[in-house]
């Protein structure tokens, strides 16, 4: 299989019957690819932003979320705004319902849940396997009707069970574009940091 | 985003850096077996994770892959002489025997033993499934050889081939875990690619361009799902492997083959994209491995007498301007290989992540980066043994499955998930 003249540094031998001459050019005629993408080249690239900071949402959907929504609450961020849907995990309230009693800021008051998504990029919803997710719903409502892009992160852990993530998973996937399921808590600030959040 | 710092962890991979000491917790792909393909057959010089060294195969059969220069006076062993169990430096005749001890030093009295105290840096090779692995890392840590399923199956059921990728390691591998590009770079080819098309599968590609994604951990790796509407309140899923640090795995279509790939970095600034085909429980027709032979599918044409892409950087891909007008490709460059390819070495050498911007449909690439630095640190830190050196890490199938929406892929498809010897992929 191999030709008798050995290999020809790290490019190896193999066998081909196509005619070099069709597809090499002469040294001199250096294709415009290959001088751009070389490593000389690379300061030239134009030093500007290239994107205006992103408007990214966080919302808790339960108590063990909000703790770690909290937390992430703390660390700078490019203008990262951080909610809890947690009371509002259970059953919709019966009688009187509202878009505007479903969201609160990490200090307790009240959000128009609407407005919160009218002004987002991106809203990541945060759920804990096995807790309800069902806030999901009426946040992705809101989302779909705004056309607003949703991730869901489903923090799994090692004492999450088949069947929990089974049912937090049934609660968020009609209403996330993404869905990550992690096991580290630690990757929910990877993820925001990678997005620029 | 990545901060520089964190950019330059996983991109580099030389001797001493933390990401190379992630690669060589692990068996890799070296060379094909066909490059060393009979006793005493000339020595290849191979170059990996930024080291010069040379493979050969003595006149007994044995396998050696060791330091590319003569202890003496620095020459070049790829020039010696494959003879006599051993390789001899022609400069002086030195010679070398598999392991890199020095065995003969023509010049000094052989009662001095002065030939005892040469020996060059080598690391193992072994032969298995038409690959040539080796492990680079410390003796005492060396894993049990690996199990993919594509190097089991008989040598008729399976077809591998290699190509230089002139970028680093990291956006090459990127671009294996990013679903999301099928839809525009490769659009075209799936339903003419002789190794892609007349799968059921296909229609639902078409027919939803705007799958939803879900990315799960797996215990080697990540478990990519896309989904897309199918028939009936159900999902089409196609659901990638990627097992640390450079596996994948792309889901398989109708009846063709399982493909996949590594990628093994050669240097900071290229690597080595290796391609696989099998199917576990056939063997491959003539007419796909002619295909394959031909560069289609995720195989690509050579220039003559190297593993370099015959479309390459120095031809502009060979970018047809018309052929893309017409829709025929999207990007103006034949083939899936080099479609992939030719945006990825666009971004330079090592792309600059401190400026990108991320969507939420890159969440597989953020959370494999984020395993990957997770793994750097426990290796660095506590020198825990990385995910996917263990070789249950390595017994995976990617799977294309039609499931109703209220399941879980990952529950559902657990068989489908796992190499299981014998049995059929799951496929649409």
């Amino acid at each position: 299989m191999k030709d008798d003249k050995g290999s020809t540094g790290i490019e190896g031998t193999h066998p081909s019957s196509v005619d070099p001459s069709s597809v090499l050019r002469p040294p001199w005629s250096v294709s415009e690819s290959a001088r751009m993408a070389s490593d000389a080249e690379a300061r030239f690239r134009i030093d500007a932003p290239n994107a205006k900071p992103k408007r990214v949402k966080v919302i808790a959907l339960d108590r063990p979320s909000e703790a770690v929504v909290k937390h992430l609450a703390r660390k700078p961020w490019n203008g990262a705004a951080f909610f809890t849907a947690s009371a509002f995990a259970g059953e919709p309230p019966a009688g009187s319902f509202s878009m505007q009693g479903w969201l609160s800021d990490l200090a307790g008051r009240t959000k128009d849940l609407i407005d919160v998504v009218d002004t987002a990029d991106l809203v990541v919803m945060v759920a804990t396997a096995g807790e309800s997710a069902q806030a999901a719903a009426l946040i992705g409502e809101a989302c779909s009707l705004k056309r607003i892009t949703t991730t869901g992160l489903i923090l799994g852990g090692a004492s999450a069970t088949d069947e929990m993530l089974s049912k937090t998973l049934s609660q968020m996937r009609p209403w996330s574009l993404m869905l990550v399921i992690a096991s580290a808590v630690d990757y929910i600030e990877d993820m925001l940091i990678a997005l620029r959040a | 985003m990545l901060r520089k710092e964190q950019n330059d962890l996983l991109t580099q991979t030389g001797p001493g850096t933390p990401g190379g000491k992630l690669f060589r917790s692990y068996w890799l792909p070296a060379l094909l077996a066909e490059e060393l393909p009979g006793n005493d057959s000339p020595p290849v010089r191979v170059k990996l994770l930024s080291e010069r060294l040379l493979a050969f195969r003595d006149s007994e059969g044995r396998l050696g892959l060791i330091d590319e220069f003569c202890a003496h006076r620095g020459v070049s062993l790829w020039f010696g002489r494959n003879e006599e169990a051993g390789l001899r430096c022609p400069y002086h005749g030195w010679k070398y025997d598999v392991t890199g001890q020095c065995i003969e030093v023509p010049s000094e009295p052989e009662e001095s033993g002065f030939c005892k105290r040469i020996k060059l840096k080598s690391y193992p090779l072994v032969e298995f499934g038409g690959v040539l692995w080796t492990y680079m890392g410390p003796p005492e840590t060396q894993p049990p050889l690996p199990e993919w399923e594509f190097a089991k199956v008989l040598d008729t059921q399976r077809f591998v081939s290699k190509r230089i990728q002139e970028s680093n390691w990291l956006q090459a591998m990127e671009g294996g875990i990013d679903s999301s590009h099928v839809s525009f770079l490769h659009r075209g080819d799936l339903n003419s690619d002789p190794l892609f098309r007349g799968a059921r599968g296909n229609q639902y590609n078409l027919s939803d361009s705007r799958p939803v994604f879900e990315v799960v951990e797996s215990v080697g790796g990540l478990y990519i799902g896309a989904r897309r509407n199918a028939e009936n309140d159900h999902y089409y899923w196609r659901i990638t492997q990627w097992v640390m640090p450079s596996f994948t795995m792309i889901p398989p279509r109708g009846n063709h083959s399982v493909h996949g790939h590594f990628w093994i970095p050669i240097d900071d600034h290229n690597c080595w994209t290796w391609s696989f085909d099998y199917h576990p429980i056939r063997n491959l027709t003539e007419a796909e491995v002619a295909a394959m032979k031909d560069g289609k599918g995720i195989h690509v044409k050579y220039v003559p007498g190297s593993f370099r892409p015959l479309a390459n950087k120095d031809n502009d891909y060979l970018v047809d301007r018309a052929a893309q007008k017409a829709g025929e490709t999207y990007s103006g460059v034949e083939g899936f290989a080099m479609q992939d390819a030719s945006v990825q070495e666009s971004m330079g050498p090592i792309v600059d992540r401190t400026r990108e911007n991320l969507v939420s449909t890159d969440n597989g690439i953020i959370m494999a980066r984020h395993r990957l630095l997770r793994a750097v640190k426990a290796l660095t830190d506590k020198g825990e043994v990385p995910p996917g050196v263990d070789p249950a890490h390595q017994k995976v199938r990617s799977a294309a499955v039609v499931l109703p929406r209220d399941q879980a892929f990952k529950d559902a498809a657990k068989e489908a998930l796992l190499a299981r010897p014998g049995v059929a992929p799951a496929s649409v």
